[in-house]
């Protein structure tokens, strides 16, 4: 390892409340070396984005306080720097890019004046310099017109050209440091791998030193040389990369790692399909030919009413108790066809048919049946719930107002579904914004099974979810099927969750399925260059199967025509 | 941020109350003032309307601790006695239009199509007028006094409200629980008045204050002008008015009632602001 | 520049709007109980004057029929006679725009250089003692009534200080500024404290915003993440903030008009009203929703110039 630049010693930080003060950084020490890549990996509320502000001292409550510890960049210790020092510390010497870049970028000032507002500040160019130096950043970080897009505003780039200003603008302060704050997870997984190859490229041409800040540990095995693994305001392990993989120390490390997606399966995808081959039965879901379509930007006077095509000819069979995963980048329509099945989107021309009884012709039969027998699992588990009422009565709800089950026995029922998704029963007394995402999610997974639905549809119901939740739901799940012989669709952009839990998989791409098959087959020998790019952008947790970082049809990373995206950002 | 994620749940009234000072605040003036509208025959020294010709435009004394009008009329008596018609023009000026709104925002919102955007047209056309000279036409026509004053508030105050909770609905509607009520084959009806409104009115609720001033200055303002409550009734515009005459000489005449009008309208910001702060919503 | 193209195509959309305002101002005065001849004309009308009415206004016919008449009239800018200063109505109007088009201009004014600088002191120091009383003060503007605002201000700065005249409007530019200064400042004190109070909000939104955050991890001293950050961000909502409250200014000037004696539009609607001069009162209110429906234009227009995200 390279000359140490910056040395963390005991740092602890709290907050500051009516009762007693809480601990949420517990003497935190790490280095990081010059021209080093070094990962900090934890689950939400671990501590490691707080860590990263401390050093800079940019809290972000007045709440919090540093009790205690040095912060030693190159000899300087930042804790007891003035704060006019600080002002050159912060962007000068340490810079900083974050998960979001839409709502870090300023708005209403052109990419571009951003990026020279720090040359001017930090190297006190003129107004001609800087905006040559400006331009010569927006190149590096691969715009490919800087002349032009100097002069845009964020809003008209997608969300990686977004991010690559935002580095951009770091960049632009001339920076030892860089700290990534989870600067790849708001994107797709395409675009991830390229922004990870910008930074590991910058690195190798400047000896920028990164902390990279992750939940996912194939991003930091991908590109990190070092990780440090926290969690509740500690380091709880710190080794080279290639030794923490190969050989975690602390169970909690052991368990993130268990829990990583990229894994092969210890349990195989549930098989049912051998036992379904003997009983010819009619498939519980068809899709033929759907398609569906929103007006876009259509005004009364401004000509034409332009459509976005969010489907374009969709066709699928679904058996009873099949599982079937539906991967697709954001904006892919997979969204939409959820909807679209069950009956919530207008659809354009196709058909739908559940259990034979067919959403185009027999709208409202084939509705009533949907609503008894069908339910949907969503993604934001706090927004999925009505927040003014408690578990007990979102279920007693759905159970009254399905009818399935004696009103004397409505309580008793709460229970039992309780139960099934590994709630605790007094969760019946509680709201939504009393508990946590993953135990959210269970209860939204009870109101679906409150239907005693044939089909389930899941709707990226686990991406908000940390890592090890990731894994636990995606257990109730597999143990759900099992017990009750449920269909499921499983609809995420995860390739690797999808992989590990449905048998059949089908890919889709603006708008179309570009493959289908057994998951299996699909993952080990994809056939459409689509889903090839999209396996090879996962990072793998195994640091020896590198990133492909294909520039998928570069297009794409523009905004262009397909601008709309269907995906609620997380 | 992380360490910023959801507040713990902290149950307990008292607890909320006691870090919420505007609540507080704004419930003790509104209080005092509900009080004084209430006991206003035992509370006020002297009859409202009884003329003194002895003790015309008297200055503030032990005896008449706001001083006297051209009359010789008590103007603290008259204060307190206003109380009962300016916070009943507040309560019904608000609660008429809040009920009126509400419903249609939420059918408009809901619904949406033809009958939205018909009562959106509607809404952009009563909005095109100037709220208080839409007041002034129609109770031109009217009449003066306090019943048409309702009226018009009925006629046109509903907009506001019907804008509130329209926007609102729209939002809630498209959030995955309100997707989650139509997929688990929910009724319209539930979905809107038991799923919807009660995430959507937190917003008019907390307005309901902040009109209730403006319907204050504003009655307060027409029967300033002579157009809403008349003569010789107490009233706090009604009293400034007729002070005005004597503004250099006999301040105490248009003070006071001025200042009341003040007072009660800060008990409505603060309740407003306290509730605000309560149902988490920022205005 | 096709961000602009709506300055083109949103006038097409005022005109369902500009619609409304004729039915309802239609509609106000034939409600009136009584002949409406007789409420055009005023009580005092001769016969043959009463006839000319009727067949201007096709009083004869059914009520749509009379709306078209009325519209027609209107095209011919006929808008009726005044019956108190037996003038044409659309000429009586015109010589009443000035004093209050001066009015609301001085106010907007004012109320924006008090509003942004009180807002920007409690925001910057949020919680500390120059946030609270800005907040207590605001909040406490707000429930100023501007008819007793104003005569408290004749007391203090015409009676007391004598610093500006106590009524009415005057011939020379400085005469008329020096008379306008007290009403505008009454009004701009109510309508600061409203702007003061959601732009405060708005401004410690911004302040604690990622937008600022990414400032300050640039080195940005707080100076430059306020004024070049985080105020442009609360342009936009200041702007939308000042549309919404022209109804509440123009309201104020009708009344501040009628305390300070100024011969504005406001003020003719209060004699109208009086009188029942409906012509007047009609002319009046028409002309007063078309103004406003222009402010919401131009406000627009300011809008889509402040954030390059907005498409119209």
């Amino acid at each position: 390892m390279s000359s140490t630049l910056l040395s963390v010693r005991d740092l602890s930080v709290s907050v500051r409340s009516e009762a007693a003060p809480r601990l949420l950084l517990d003497r935190v020490s790490l280095d990081l070396g010059r021209g080093e890549i070094l990962g900090l990996v934890g689950e939400s509320g671990s501590g490691k984005s707080l860590f990263c502000r401390s050093l800079v001292r940019l809290l972000p409550s007045r709440a919090l306080v540093i009790d205690s510890g040095t912060v030693l960049l190159e000899g300087q210790d930042l804790l007891q720097a003035s704060e006019a020092d600080m002002l050159a510390v912060r962007g000068g010497r340490i810079g900083m890019i974050f998960q979001n870049p839409t709502s870090h970028l300023d708005p209403v000032m052109r990419v571009g004046d951003q990026i020279a507002e720090g040359i001017r500040f930090h190297q006190g160019l003129g107004k001609a310099a800087a905006r040559e130096a400006a331009l010569e950043i927006l190149a590096q970080v691969g715009f490919p017109d800087p002349k032009r897009q100097y002069l845009s505003y964020p809003h008209e780039f997608s969300g990686g050209m977004r991010q690559r200003a935002m580095i951009g603008v770091a960049l632009s302060c001339q920076p030892d440091i860089l700290i990534a704050d989870e600067p790849t997870t708001a994107l797709d997984v395409t675009i991830q791998a390229q922004i990870l190859r910008l930074l590991t490229e910058i690195r190798d041409r400047t000896r920028l030193s990164i902390i990279l800040i992750t939940h996912d540990l194939g991003v930091v095995a991908q590109t990190c040389d070092r990780i440090a693994v926290m969690r509740g305001g500690r380091v709880v392990e710190e080794n080279t990369k290639r030794a923490l993989l190969a050989a975690p120390g602390h169970a909690y490390t052991k368990a993130l790692i268990a829990s990583h997606p990229s894994i092969p399966a210890r349990l195989s995808p549930v098989t049912t399909t051998e036992a379904k081959a003997a009983s010819p039965l009619r498939p519980l879901l068809e899709v033929d030919d759907l398609h569906v379509s929103f007006p876009s930007g259509a005004g009364l006077f401004s000509g034409q009413p332009r459509v976005f095509n969010a489907l374009n000819g969709v066709s699928l069979r679904v058996m009873p108790g099949e599982t079937v995963g539906i991967v697709g980048e954001s904006g892919s329509g997979k969204s939409t066809l959820a909807r679209a099945i069950l009956g919530l989107n207008p659809i354009a021309s196709g058909h739908v048919a559940f259990e034979g009884s067919n959403l185009a012709t027999q709208r409202n039969a084939t509705l009533a049946k949907l609503r008894t027998d069908a339910a949907m699992v969503f993604q934001d588990p706090y927004n999925a719930l009505n927040p003014r009422m408690t578990v007990g009565e979102t279920l007693a709800e759905v159970l009254r107002v399905q009818n399935k089950v004696q009103p004397a026995q409505i309580k008793a029922r709460i229970d039992e579904l309780l139960d099934l998704v590994g709630l605790d029963r007094d969760f019946a007394t509680r709201k939504p914004r009393s508990m946590s995402g993953g135990q959210c999610q269970r209860a939204g997974i009870a109101r679906a099974l409150a239907v005693d639905p044939k089909l389930i549809i899941a709707d990226e119901c686990v991406a908000a979810l940390d890592v090890t939740i990731q894994a636990q739901i995606v257990d109730l799940f597999r143990d759900l099927q099992r017990k009750m012989n449920l269909t499921l669709l499983f609809i995420a952009h995860d390739l690797a969750i999808v992989r590990n839990l449905c048998e059949r998989v089908v890919v889709m791409h603006h708008g179309k399925i570009v493959e289908e098959g057994r998951s299996a087959d699909v993952f080990a020998m994809p056939s459409h260059a689509y889903t090839a790019a999209l396996i090879s952008a996962i990072p793998d947790i195994d640091p020896d199967r590198p990133l492909h970082a294909l520039p998928l049809r570069r297009a794409d990373s523009l905004r262009g025509m397909s601008s709309l995206s269907l995906q609620p950002s997380t | 941020m992380s360490v910023l994620a959801r507040p713990a749940f902290t149950p307990g009234w008292s607890k909320a109350f006691g870090t919420n000072g505007a609540l507080a605040a704004g419930s003790a003036i509104l209080a005092l003032f509900v009080l004084a509208a209430l006991f206003a025959p035992l509370i006020a020294p002297y009859d409202p309307i009884a003329q003194d010709a002895a003790a015309r435009l008297a200055a503030p004394s032990l005896l008449h601790p706001f001083g006297t009008d051209n009359f010789g009329r008590d103007i603290l008596s008259r204060v307190i006695w206003g109380t009962r018609i300016d916070l009943q023009m507040a309560f019904f000026g608000v609660v008429f239009p809040f009920l009126i709104g509400t419903v249609v925002g939420t059918v408009a919102g809901f619904f949406g199509g033809v009958v939205d955007a018909l009562l959106m047209r509607l809404i952009d056309i009563i909005l095109a007028f100037p709220f208080l000279v839409l007041m002034l036409s129609i109770i031109a026509i009217l009449g003066p006094g306090l019943s048409s004053f309702y009226i018009a508030m009925a006629l046109v105050g509903w907009v506001s409200y019907a804008r509130l909770v329209r926007a609102q609905i729209l939002v809630l509607k498209t959030q995955d629980y309100a997707v989650a009520a139509t997929s688990l084959g929910f009724g319209r009806l539930r979905i809107m008045f038991r799923h919807l409104l009660p995430n959507a009115i937190a917003g008019s609720v907390v307005f309901v204050m902040s009109d209730a001033v403006l319907v204050l200055l504003n009655g307060a303002a027409i029967s300033y002008l002579g157009l809403g409550v008349q003569p010789p009734v107490a009233e706090w515009g009604v009293m400034v008015a007729e002070g005005q005459p004597f503004v250099t000489t006999a301040w105490w005449v248009t003070l006071f009632p001025g200042l009341s009008i003040v007072a009660l309208a800060f008990g409505f910001s603060l309740l407003g602001d306290g509730l605000g702060q309560r149902l988490g919503v920022a205005e | 520049m096709h961000r602009y193209r709506f300055v083109l195509t949103r006038p097409l959309q005022f005109l369902p709007v500009l619609f409304g305002i004729s039915v309802i101002t239609f509609i106000l005065v034939r409600l009136i109980p009584g002949d409406p001849a007789r409420v055009i004309l005023g009580t005092r009308a001769t016969p043959t004057a009463i006839a000319n009415i009727r067949a201007q206004y096709g009083l004869d016919e059914p009520l749509i029929a009379q709306y078209f008449y009325f519209l027609r009239n209107l095209a011919q800018g006929q808008m009726g006679r005044s019956i108190l200063y037996k003038i044409d109505v659309l000429r009586l109007i015109g010589t009443r725009v000035e004093p209050t088009l001066v009015l609301v201009l001085a106010s907007v004014v004012l109320s924006v250089l008090i509003a942004v600088p009180m807002a920007a002191l409690a925001a910057r120091n949020q919680g500390k003692a120059a946030d609270q009383a800005v907040r207590i003060v605001s909040t406490l503007g707000i429930g100023f009534p501007p008819f007793w605002l104003g005569l408290m201000l004749i007391i203090v700065l015409s009676v007391q200080l004598s610093l500006f005249p106590v009524s009415g409007y005057g011939n020379t530019l400085a005469d008329k500024l020096a008379h306008i200064a007290l009403p505008s400042l009454t009004i701009a004190l109510s309508l600061s404290a409203v702007l003061t109070r959601s732009l405060r909000v708005s401004m410690i939104a911004m302040l604690s915003s990622d937008i600022a955050t990414a400032a300050r991890a640039r080195g940005m001293p707080e100076r430059i993440v306020f004024w070049r950050h985080v105020f442009p961000n609360s342009l936009v909502p200041t702007i939308n903030l000042l549309a919404v409250n022209i109804g509440w200014l123009i309201g104020g000037t009708v009344v501040v008009e009628s305390v300070f004696a100024i011969p504005g539009m406001g003020q003719l609607l209060v004699r109208a009203i009086f009188s029942r001069d409906y012509m007047v009162v009609q002319g009046v209110a028409m002309a007063f929703a078309c103004a406003t429906v222009l402010v919401n234009f131009l406000a627009d227009l300011a809008t889509v110039a402040a954030d390059p995200r907005i498409k119209l």
